[in-house]
């Protein structure tokens, strides 16, 4: 039992805006009193907030894992965590390893992570992965948009069909949603090819487009009551005047809710490198009128990194553009990923008009219910970067330091020096924390009302919000302190949360003798068991929104 | 840049084995993925798909392939990179291609055969691996390989070995980032081939003591190693009694995984692959007795001074 007493708390989704009041915890719980006897931790002074929720990330499975093979050269570099008595060694840098992931993101005051893209095929190295994240607690999205048998039976036009395949799917592996990445593009990736035209045939088909699979993949979402609705990277991510490809793709989900993913990189105007541009002012015009949508930044910071995705063909445009390693995973009848190290720079012209272009959108975004804070780690920056970013949107006149450094020719691509509007720390509550967890629909996250997971941050008032941000006094997870005085206390596994739609068990017939033909593994080996999966917890698949 | 096996099975009309003995070493290869099976867009199976074989002589391999190219012994990183400048339409010195043991139009046809391919595969074994040049022929193999993907679809593979290596490989590097040769003595993770490697430490005798799981080091390492694993206490686990057990300390018979120990496997390709044993073992599987020694080495008094607060760390 634990009284945070007289702290100062921001608890947006229940109206509490810089309230002094008590929080009481008791059985993992948030509670409305506790007795004398409970421990207090005195937060005179001090933000209470509840943990943050990263709705979008790589943290552990097949990708990212070959990700950090391909740059030991930067994990040497890298601040490494030392073996004791609370804690398993290992390396932090651009590729954390499992248990220096949780230890990081709770030490940050972070408590919940959804890693947006898992293989079924691999779905069980995911989970080991995040069985060894510790602390926090796990969801994950599984990849869809590319899947060939999703793909042959949107061709024939058998959508009931498709549904109880994606169904099955999104239970034989465990996960919590559905990923869709570069819709028909990452297929076409297969033949060396993409597929940048949402009304373009994908390359091996006849009929099928990535229009239709993205209006088939949110139809299937609703349909199935998915608490998280349908989670898109957009097609052609990063190109100069992709904003129009964004546009077409809110115009498809007219109707119904979908999470558009690092909306940044899909936020360019232009023709070419030479004339690229942002275009968040006209993203965030059509995001603002589309309701039903959510979104997360993905923004850029500059510096190192390493570029991790299942968008196939554009890491092999990004490998031929920078000459540096590049790493492909084709995944046999599902998707793939590629991976090329990066670094974001300041004399870039187009890393200039990205790193813009994430804070553009959060600025111009006039709800921050519908945009989460997000660098989609790794491939913007390292999650462990992200109070930069609170610190960039809270403090305007910083914002102008840091553009001084940019030439005209930069400044005149960019609308952000026109934008003045600062983020409260209640706003902040709610792009870290509230917000994500309400497009999550985990309804127990990301608030601090009664019956809430006891996940909480608690920061010393600082002017320096980077660095408030950076070290929270006390961080709670699941009732217990993790983190007190910089030094991280004990060490819980978290808990994952998966879903269980419902599909007709007559599907399986129509798979088997697919998975006979088509994949090189016995289909009863193929689904992960629900003991693979650590403290799992079925959520109901019940949509929790407006 | 590479792919899951099922691609292979699916997509390939073009295979190159090189520096491997896939016939011997990785008896279902062809059956189960590469030459044989019909695929979603190869129907006709072996019909469908062409299989060049390089190595230095003529293995059980060479009669499944419809071109054999032999390479001189230790000349296969000039062969490769000659290819990645045909690749790209450079010229080509005639003394580097004679140097290969191999003639100028045997390797244009190569290079033409690959452009032409729908989706190559380049699977590569030991015997690129750790021949001369070692490392660097792999890094070869994989920039043809990539480079190859601005004409068509290519991917390289390296031929992994036996056992669960690749497992292995898959959790070092999540909990370390290093895939092996891993040094955990201050602490924290270091990487370093060639001194932190299994060989190099024995020889030069740098460890106090071995713990063999899995492996026969006793069967196949130079003999200073061997020395140093004689001399110093070694422990093995294994279901049989192996050369390594016969020069230990202790040895362990435990449950052979697969066939009465359960776990998981990661196929060559990275993919896990649940373990369902058949049988039942009278021995202790591994992870129970790996378990029971780190309760033991747990409940020791530490020698080593033991920080009560966590270090200061910028």
């Amino acid at each position: 039992m634990i009284r945070i007493r007289n702290g100062k708390v921001y608890d947006p989704a229940n109206g509490v805006n810089g309230v002094i009041r008590d929080v009481c915890i008791a059985d993992g719980k948030i509670v409305a009193e506790v007795d004398v006897a409970a421990r207090t931790l005195d937060a005179t002074g001090m933000f209470v907030f509840p943990g943050g929720v990263d709705v979008h990330t790589h943290i552990g499975g097949a990708a990212l894992n070959f990700a950090r093979g391909l740059i030991p050269e930067q994990h040497r570099k890298a601040t490494p965590i030392f073996h004791s008595q609370y804690r398993r060694a290992g390396i932090i840098g651009t590729t954390p390893t499992t248990f220096a992931t949780g230890y990081v993101y709770a030490g940050m005051g972070w408590t919940t992570a959804n890693e947006a893209a898992v293989p079924v095929l691999s779905a069980k190295h995911t989970h080991e992965e995040l069985h060894d994240t510790p602390i926090i607690d796990k969801t994950c999205c599984v990849l869809m948009a590319n899947n060939e048998i999703v793909l042959d039976l949107l061709e024939n036009d058998e959508q009931d069909r498709a549904k109880q395949v994606v169904a099955w799917y999104v239970w034989a592996a465990k996960a919590y949603g559905i990923k869709a990445v570069n819709p028909g593009g990452v297929a076409g990736w297969k033949w060396g090819k993409d597929c940048k035209g949402l009304s373009d045939v994908i390359p091996g088909y006849k009929k099928v487009t990535p229009a239709k699979m993205i209006s088939s993949l949110a139809q299937i979402a609703d349909e199935l009551n998915l608490p998280h609705p349908v989670h898109i990277h957009c097609n052609n991510l990063g190109a100069p005047g992709n904003a129009s490809t964004t546009i077409e793709t809110m115009k498809i989900l007219e109707g119904r809710r979908a999470h558009l993913a690092h909306l940044q990189y899909h936020a360019y105007g232009g023709d070419d490198w030479f004339t690229m541009r942002s275009a968040a002012v006209e993203i965030a015009e059509h995001f603002n009128a589309n309701t039903n949508l959510t979104c997360d930044a993905g923004a850029v910071l500059f510096g190192n990194t390493v570029t991790v995705t299942a968008d196939g063909p554009w890491q092999h445009l990004l490998y031929q553009l920078t000459g540096r390693k590049w790493g492909n995973l084709d995944v046999e009848n599902e998707t793939g990923c590629g991976v090329v190290p990066y670094v974001y720079k300041e004399k870039n012209v187009v890393n200039a008009v990205q790193w813009a272009v994430g804070l553009e959108l959060l600025l111009l975004i006039t709800d921050p219910w519908r945009i989460c804070l997000t660098t989609d780690h790794p491939n913007g920056a390292t999650f462990w970067r992200y109070p930069e970013i609170v610190q960039l949107l809270m403090n305007a006149d910083f914002r102008k330091e840091q553009l001084k450094q940019f030439p005209d020719s930069t400044l005149s691509r960019m609308v952000l020096p026109e934008l003045t509007r600062e983020y409260t720390l209640s706003e902040i509550a709610i792009i870290t924390s509230a917000g994500p967890a309400r497009t999550l629909g985990l309804t127990q996250k990301g608030h601090l009302g009664i019956g809430a997971d006891a996940d909480i941050a608690i920061y010393n008032e600082s002017n320096d919000v980077a660095q408030m941000f950076a070290h929270p006094r006390y961080v709670i997870k699941s009732g217990e302190v993790v983190v007190e005085e910089g030094e991280l206390r004990k060490s819980g596994e978290g808990r994952q949360f998966a879903v269980k739609p419902e599909y007709d068990e007559s599907i399986e017939d129509f798979l088997r003798p697919l998975f006979q033909q088509h994949y090189t593994m016995s289909f009863e080996n193929y689904p992960v068991s629900c003991d693979r999966v650590h403290n799992l917890e079925v959520h109901a698949c019940k949509y929790c929104g407006k | 840049m590479s792919c899951t096996l099922g691609e292979v099975k699916n997509r390939a009309d073009f295979i190159i084995y090189w520096g491997g003995n896939p016939a011997e070493c990785h008896p279902r290869h062809f059956t189960k993925y590469a030459l044989t099976p019909k695929g979603k867009f190869i129907p006709r199976g072996r019909k469908d798909r062409t299989m060049v074989l390089v190595d230095i002589r003529e293995t059980m391999s060479a009669k499944a392939a419809d071109i054999f190219l032999q390479v001189r012994p230790g000349k296969d990183f000039e062969m490769l990179t000659i290819l990645r400048a045909l690749v790209k339409g450079q010229r080509i010195n005639e003394d580097a291609v004679a140097e290969t043991g191999l003639k100028l139009e045997q390797l244009q046809d190569l290079v033409a055969r690959m452009k032409a391919a729908k989706f190559g595969v380049l699977f590569f074994g030991m015997g690129l691996s750790m021949t001369r040049g070692k490392h660097m022929n792999s890094a070869a193999a994989l920039t043809l390989a990539a480079e190859m993907n601005a004409f068509t679809k290519f991917v390289a593979m390296p031929m992994r070995g036996h056992g669960n290596v690749t497992g292995a490989d898959v959790i070092m590097r999540y909990t370390t980032t290093y895939p092996f040769g891993i040094h955990m003595g201050r602490g924290y993770p270091r990487f370093n081939p060639g001194e932190y490697s299994t060989i190099d430490l024995l020889v030069r005798g740098d460890n106090d003591a071995t713990l063999v799981l899995g492996a026969d080091p006793g069967a196949t390492m130079p003999k200073p190693a061997i020395e140093h694993l004689k001399r110093t206490p070694t422990i093995v686990l294994d279901p049989k009694v192996t050369h390594t057990s016969r020069l230990s300390r202790v040895h362990i018979t435990t449950a052979a995984t697969g066939i009465s120990a359960p776990g998981t496997v990661y196929r060559m390709d990275e993919i896990p692959l649940p373990l369902s044993p058949p049988l039942k073992s009278p021995y202790p599987t591994d992870e129970e007795v790996m378990r029971r020694i780190r309760e033991a080495v747990q409940r020791k008094e530490p020698w080593y001074p033991v920080p009560t607060s966590a270090p200061q760390m910028t």
